[in-house]
């Protein structure tokens, strides 16, 4: 009995290493691809690489997987429960200053979806300084409240010159008019709530930090160091057929079979949205710069470890632009 | 001198630091996955004090929601004790509000009552109560027969005898029950916090979590243990001296017997 007492801590330590390194055997099977959120618009060409046939014509079986606020990409490729992955820019900063050996392979956005929606009828926001007195809304530890913060401290302003609002996924706060400018993905909620308050008579306009010159760069496609110099063939294979299927996704021809998709992963959203969110998406992966889909901006990177570096996020630089494909593209 | 609980408590938080390291370099993981030893000591060094409050906060908010929560249990476990038609419907409606997943319920409670005090207070008691009427009913329901056939044999049966009875003779077990819905009691508190407040520790881990930080969630994690270990070792004791004043004469101990 008092041996198997000693014994247990040393069963649950080998058995937790085998279904790790399990894990990580079985992905030469069956490629995991982890996105970073739910199943919707934003993840449209992840969704249609799979849907028609671009992995299976690369020779590639891949298992799409939707993200969630649980989920972190990064720290699957680690444990070797994902092959690839979508991450934040500023997730894989944070995990390259801890060491995390993350590879970025392509840049899905192009144009930082993340925006702050905010009324018509209030007084236009035309220069961060416009933010002085207003409630604004920020994830507390979110990339948007490093964006916001970032914006304040360009326009010299504190916290004592706004009121900061802690915005949770309950948008009734913005609804009874509480806050004045809430941060959402211009795609996928901005077009929710631009319909509702539309329906209520109320217009909306957007307030874009790129426009201030606060790059902070979105969604990216990641894998580890490991598996980039261990194959790179494979990771090739990947990108191509995850970046055909973006491009054929968002193809005016291929509008209807690109909300099939959707409709079928993404129900819950009525279709008149969809479509809206479809064609916002496509403004932001395709700004229509003669950037390709998949395009990872260099400059972008280093302006985003920048704003970090300034709010403290990170300890030093990490010299992110290391961290991206050697080539810039993997086309 | 250490209270038995908290002596547990660092012995197991140890043992899961050191399991965690295990997988750390046993896997060869970085400081993203696993923060090293050194990572977690300077962390919390530096949120320590701001952890400390915000876990003193909800604790707070925890012992209040549980005093409700008792409150709640005992009254409908009494009410509900009898097999009439009222009971049964009481204990019914007990349950089915149970059946719904509070972080379903939750959002409705923070728009009908913001995202304060209130709501958290609530959530918690909500998701204490259960486990605690579980324990009223069975104890109220169940008759202590040797004892009460001589009160209803000579007609001076009233209910508030039969639920002292009945309480006076499940001291013990009701003392274990209130002691260990308190980690319940704090459970619901941190989900409430974590849904939706803009205080607490909950609300830390949240922002802990949105950063990837695992240093941040352990040092939370380390003082919500602490905390609740410290609170159960007292209600643990104010149910020991309750239990001694009830059964045993003056100058025994629970010891001697």
């Amino acid at each position: 009995m008092k041996t198997s007492n000693r014994l247990a801590p040393i069963i649950i330590v080998a058995l937790l290493l085998v279904s790790f390194t399990g894990q990580a055997a079985n992905c030469k099977e069956t490629l995991n691809y982890r996105l970073k959120w739910l199943f919707n618009t934003s993840v449209v060409g992840d969704l249609y690489a799979l849907d028609h046939g671009f992995f299976q014509r690369a020779g590639l079986t891949v298992n799409v997987k939707a993200g969630g606020p649980e989920r972190d990409a990064i720290r699957e490729l680690e444990l070797g429960h994902a092959t690839f992955g979508v991450a934040s820019a500023d997730q894989v900063i944070r995990a390259r200053a801890k060491g995390a050996p993350v590879v970025v392979i392509a840049q899905l956005f192009q144009v930082n979806p993340l925006q702050w929606i905010y009324r018509g009828v209030k007084p236009a926001i035309n220069t961060p300084s416009d933010l002085k007195g207003r409630i604004l809304g920020v994830t507390f530890g979110g990339n948007d409240e490093t964006i916001m913060r970032t914006l304040m401290a360009r326009a010299g302003l504190t916290e004592k010159d706004v009121t900061l609002f802690s915005v949770r996924y309950d948008y009734t706060p913005f609804y009874q008019d509480r806050v004045d400018v809430w941060p959402c993905y211009k795609n996928a909620q901005g077009i929710m709530l631009a319909d509702k308050l539309g329906r209520a008579g109320e217009a909306v306009q957007f307030f874009n930090p790129a426009d201030h010159g606060i790059t902070f760069v979105a969604n990216s496609v990641v894998t580890s160091q490991k598996t980039l110099e261990r194959n790179p063939q494979l990771v090739r294979a990947f990108a191509k057929a995850l970046v055909s299927g973006w491009e054929a996704s968002l193809m005016p021809e291929n509008r209807n079979k690109a909300l099939a998709v959707l409709q079928k992963y993404n129900r819950d959203t009525p279709g008149d949205l969809r479509q809206k969110q479809l064609d916002a998406t496509r403004t932001l992966v395709l700004p229509g710069d003669g950037a390709r889909v998949g395009t990872i901006d260099v400059k972008g990177w280093k302006q985003t470890e920048a704003i970090m570096l300034e709010q403290g996020l990170i300890p030093k630089p990490v010299h992110v632009e290391k961290a991206l494909f050697p080539e810039g593209n993997p086309l | 001198m250490l209270g038995r609980r908290i002596l547990q408590f660092f012995l197991i938080f140890a043992l899961g630091l050191l399991m965690l390291m295990g997988v750390k370099y046993g896997l060869g993981l970085s400081d993203y996955v696993i923060p090293g030893p050194g990572e977690i000591i300077t962390t919390s060094q530096a949120v320590a004090q701001d952890y400390f409050f915000d876990t003193l906060n909800t604790l707070m908010v925890a012992v209040i929601g549980q005093c409700i929560s008792i409150f709640m249990a005992f009254f409908v476990g009494i009410t509900a004790r009898k097999s009439t038609w009222a009971g049964t419907l009481i204990k019914a409606a007990a349950y089915n509000i149970q059946a719904y997943p509070i972080v379903a319920v939750a959002p409705i409670i923070f728009i009908l009552l913001g995202d304060g005090f209130i709501s958290r207070l609530l959530i918690a008691a909500m998701i204490c109560y259960f486990p605690l009427l579980l324990s009223v009913i069975g104890i109220m329901a169940e008759p202590i027969t040797d004892m009460e056939h001589f009160y209803i044999a000579t007609g001076r049966m009233r209910w508030q005898l039969e639920v002292k009875i009945r309480a006076f003779e499940n001291m013990a077990k009701l003392t274990t029950v209130i002691a260990g819905s308190s980690t319940l009691a704090m459970a619901g508190t941190i989900v409430a916090e974590f849904i939706a407040a803009n205080q607490g520790i909950g609300h830390s881990i949240r922002i802990a979590l949105y950063q990837s930080d695992l240093s941040r969630i352990l040092t939370a994690l380390f003082l919500i243990g602490l905390f609740l270990s410290i609170y159960q070792e007292i209600l643990e004791g104010v149910g020991k001296r309750l239990t001694s004043g009830w059964i045993l004469p003056k100058g025994v101990e629970n010891e001697d017997l």
